[in-house]
């Protein structure tokens, strides 16, 4: 501390202002805290910045772009060149962007939550020191909520050079589209990002270490993917160790062992996308007494409390499943936890969504995990082709699978791949939070004509008895 | 494999049971057919045996516990079989952190993370667990009434007052605030003294149903007599001796259970039962006659039957028999239903009249007060002679003032001139 340094003494201090940091400091001003909240960016942390909201909107973007190139099957003349005008694209985006951060100062203004930018450092288990460019503050707080989030991992043998060999955050402001794009890592950001590529022109080469695409998920989702990455002309190689690679002006060579022959891939552009790490080294925890796994992941309980009693840490920092909808819900529970209340990480289920195309977006026991967990599951499978909706969208690419458990016909999972997975799936989460068997959904009226449909179909075909296929016997 | 064990159905149609004693903890090594715990339904305790051979994995209930039948209670490691698959431990996958784009933490969740998102164990809605909670309710130990074993609302709630009385907890008056916690705060009213919860289970439990579904279902009305005893305590005193070389003890009961079904005969409404939902009267023809006996866990009622067919000795012997075993709880539940009439006796305990209970859906109880010497006009004089206070209570639905009256006049009868029971005899 700097003699004469005068610390502010502040109730509850919250670390990061992503979908964990900025939902936390609201729910505990709802509950009568006097909050502050610091972060060194933008408010709306990788979320509304540098993640899915951006890369949502590139993907909506290609996605249009495709559709209008396709428009003719559905007797849409069009006369003229259709082109992407990318810096308007990127443009565009950055007003979606600028939009919803700007709502979420207003929302903590609005709940009398004090914003701070700058950097926090703990000088001891009850202050941080905040520093930026201008000046450098203690804080002093009674209640901690850290919500740093996580960043991409850089590959040692392919580090980021910001110009032509990209994380996710440059690869969403590019202001060209790359002729070539070669993507490292075939996991989710890296298929959903070199997919909206693909359709916007781009020539894209995705290199994956594993044996296949998104590793964790259902091969028989992948599958559908996998397809349709052919017909865009992606290619994919999986067992591919990229070994190193080199900017040459404006190309980038990446070198990778396939199958013990090491192969050169040159283009404009090279996206690397190997998962991300936790933003716990850099906020000297240690000075608090707050311990961390062996991953670098904060170590919380159920109720989201780190081993230290009033410092709490929520989202990708503290390990788990990293995802923003998981880093809010542990907000609330961190939140209401610190002001006293029985709130704990209490769900039966998380929704994964995944905006490849067709999209991917499952939730519970696939049929493996299931068998795993000793259930004896029975699987219903519901094509999208057999769905009024889909083939009037023109995009009936996918199924929906139910998978019960065969004695109670609980609904232990839901699995599906297709137009508007990503929204499908909520209906499943409550259905299997609301601890709802198939009949419950069969039972439910789906409207029609309505993609959902098939979700209840899916949940008739448990019982041998789905009106819009052929039931197995 | 991990064998399932239910509990079992130990008494004909037995809906629940109340866990009175675990034989085993888990980890215990437990061979087929030995006792795994007690239970206790609506009036016996039953010991249920383990159905297989193998080591107590997992016990789902504890002792007090009121268990549906069927529900499960505990998990076995059967011998001989490898252990459930949840056991097996997670291959650790080789991964590949620099290539692999899934997040890396995917499947290092944080011990209590990964429990609290386990799924399937708990069927409830997510507003009842925040409500379980709230109330301090281990949402796992309660059981459901729902479909399939889901947890309601009512069922947190009411496992939550149980709860609290499970523990009998002792307020002291100093402490009005301890009263005032959450959990308490609908109940507390401010106390003067201490008071102690005890839950309401088990055989009190039945007690209460079966007291107030009588006392709603059956208008009760109740006349009384005095019995002249003087014939039957010498007829006794005689009988005694005789009894006791074959070493029965010889109560009146016997004498009572013969008068009382000479007179059944007679008036055969007071041996019968409404069939409410056909609106039927059944005449029962056969006599199986309930005696309601005092045991330290509350009344029971042990019955004696086809009574009419035994003789005075057999019915003293198993009236004997029945009431050691109704208070050691060692029961059967078939030696507990089926009863036509009930008798119910507390001269023991020094009463006079007093208006006994239907056991319902009997129709008449006959209650017996202590026999007291006491001056009676005796032949045109007064006399000192014993008194016996009788009670007949009856259902006024299906028997009339006069009926009731005549029946009991004629046990009075028969018990100041017991030789007239064996002019009755069959």
């Amino acid at each position: 501390m700097v003699v004469g340094d005068l610390a502010q003494e502040v109730d509850v201090l919250v670390i990061g202002a992503g979908p964990g940091g900025y939902v936390a400091a609201i729910r505990a001003a709802q509950l009568g805290r006097s909050v502050t909240i610091v972060d060194k960016d933008a408010l709306g942390g990788v979320c509304l910045n540098r993640g899915c909201i951006p890369s949502k909107a590139i993907i909506s973007a290609a996605e249009r772009y495709m559709h209008i190139k396709e428009a003719g099957d559905l007797g849409i003349e069009i006369s003229g060149d259709v082109s992407v005008n990318m810096p308007k694209l990127i443009e565009w985006k950055n007003g979606v962007v600028k939009k919803l951060t700007g709502g979420v100062q207003s929302l903590l203004k609005g709940n009398q939550v004090d914003i701070v930018y700058g950097e926090a450092y703990f000088s001891g288990p009850n202050s941080v020191r905040i520093s930026n460019d201008e000046s450098s503050q203690t804080y002093k707080f009674n209640d901690v909520i850290i919500a740093t989030g996580s960043r991409p991992v850089e590959l040692s043998v392919l580090p980021f050079d910001g110009k032509r060999i990209l994380s996710s955050t440059e690869a969403l402001n590019l202001h060209e589209v790359p002729k070539r794009l070669v993507v490292v890592g075939g996991g989710y950001i890296g298929l959903e990002l070199g997919t909206a590529y693909a359709k916007l022109g781009a020539e894209v080469t995705i290199l994956e270490g594993t044996k296949s695409l998104l590793p964790g998920t259902d091969p028989a989702l992948t599958k559908m993917v996998t397809r349709k990455l052919k017909k865009l002309g992606v290619t994919v190689i999986t067992e591919a160790m990229v070994q190193g690679g080199e900017v040459n002006g404006e190309e980038v060579t990446v070198r990778a062992t396939v199958n013990g022959e090491e192969k050169a891939f040159t283009a404009d552009y090279c996206l690397v996308s190997v998962g991300r790490k936790p933003n716990t080294d850099e906020l000297g925890l240690e000075i608090a007494g707050v311990e961390l796994d062996e991953r670098g992941f904060i170590k919380i309980d159920n109720q989201c409390r780190t081993n230290v009693e009033h410092i709490y840490a929520i989202g990708d920092c503290a390990g788990g499943v990293l995802l923003a909808h998981k880093a809010s819900y542990e907000a609330k529970v961190a939140a209401e936890a610190m002001c006293g209340m029985s709130s704990v990480i209490d769900y039966q289920a998380m929704p994964f969504v995944i905006f490849s195309d067709p999209e991917i977006a499952y939730t519970g026991l696939t049929e493996a995990q299931a068998k795993e967990e000793g259930y004896d599951p029975i699987v219903s499978r519901f094509a999208f082709q057999a769905n009024g909706r889909a083939l009037s969208m023109n995009h009936a690419d996918g199924f929906v699978q139910v998978v019960a458990d065969k004695e109670t016909k609980q609904l232990l999972g839901v699995q599906i791949v297709g137009p508007e997975a990503s929204t499908l799936i909520s209906e499943a989460v409550f259905a299997i939070e609301m601890g709802a068997n198939a009949e419950d959904l069969a039972l439910t009226i789906h409207a029609h004509p309505t993609l959902p449909e098939t979700i209840m179909e899916a949940a008739e075909g448990v019982f041998g008895n789905a009106i819009h296929m052929v039931n197995k016997k | 494999m991990a064998y399932e064990f239910l509990l079992p159905d130990v008494g004909e149609g037995i809906q629940e049971g109340e866990i009175v004693k675990l034989h085993v903890k888990e980890g215990d090594k437990i061979e087929e057919f030995d006792t795994f715990l007690e239970v206790q339904t609506d009036k016996a305790v039953v010991e249920v045996p383990s159905p297989v051979t193998g080591t107590v994995r997992e016990l789902k209930i504890k002792e007090g516990d009121v268990v549906p039948t069927h529900s499960l209670i505990a998990i076995i490691d059967a011998e001989g079989e490898e252990p459930a698959a949840e056991e097996k431990a997670e291959a650790p996958q080789a991964e590949e952190p620099k290539q692999a784009d899934q997040p890396a933490a995917e499947k290092t969740q944080t011990a209590v993370n990964a429990g609290a998102a386990r799924k399937g164990n708990v069927l409830a809605m997510p507003s009842v667990r925040k409500l379980a909670r709230e109330l301090g309710v281990d949402i796992t130990q309660v059981k459901g009434t729902g479909k399939h074993g889901r947890i309601l609302a009512e069922d947190v709630k009411s496992f939550a007052s149980g709860e609290k009385v499970a523990k009998p907890t002792v307020q002291p008056q100093e402490e009005p605030k301890a009263a005032a916690a959450p959990a308490t705060a609908k109940t507390a009213i401010e106390t003067t003294g201490t008071e102690e919860r005890i839950p309401l289970r088990g055989i009190r439990r039945t007690i209460a149903k079966r007291m107030v579904e009588s006392k709603h279902t059956a208008p009760h009305v109740t006349i009384m007599d005095e019995v002249d005893a003087t014939e039957l305590i010498a007829l006794r005193k005689w009988g005694k001796t005789i009894a006791e070389e074959r070493n029965i003890k010889l109560t009146y009961l016997p004498f009572i259970i013969k008068a009382v079904i000479a007179a059944l005969r007679q008036f055969p409404t007071l041996n019968a039962s409404i069939d409410d939902e056909k609106e039927e009267i059944i005449i029962k023809n056969y006599y199986h006659i309930g005696l309601a006996a005092a045991t330290d866990n509350g009344l029971l009622v042990p019955v004696l039957r086809d009574a009419d067919r035994k003789s005075i000795f057999e019915l003293a012997e198993e009236i004997a028999d029945k009431a050691t075993r109704a208070r050691s709880m060692k029961l059967d539940a078939s030696e507990l239903k089926g009863s036509t009439f009930t008798i119910s006796n507390i001269g023991g305990f020094g009463g006079q009249f007093f208006t006994p209970v239907i056991n319902y859906p009997e129709v008449a109880i006959l209650g017996v007060g202590t026999i007291k010497e006491k001056p009676v006009v005796h032949n045109g004089e007064i006399a000192i002679r014993p008194q016996m206070f009788v009670s007949l209570s009856f259902d006024h639905r299906l028997i009339d003032g006069d009926v009731a009256a005549r029946f009991l006049s004629r046990v009075k009868q028969l018990l100041e001139s017991p030789n007239l029971l064996m002019m009755e005899m069959r």
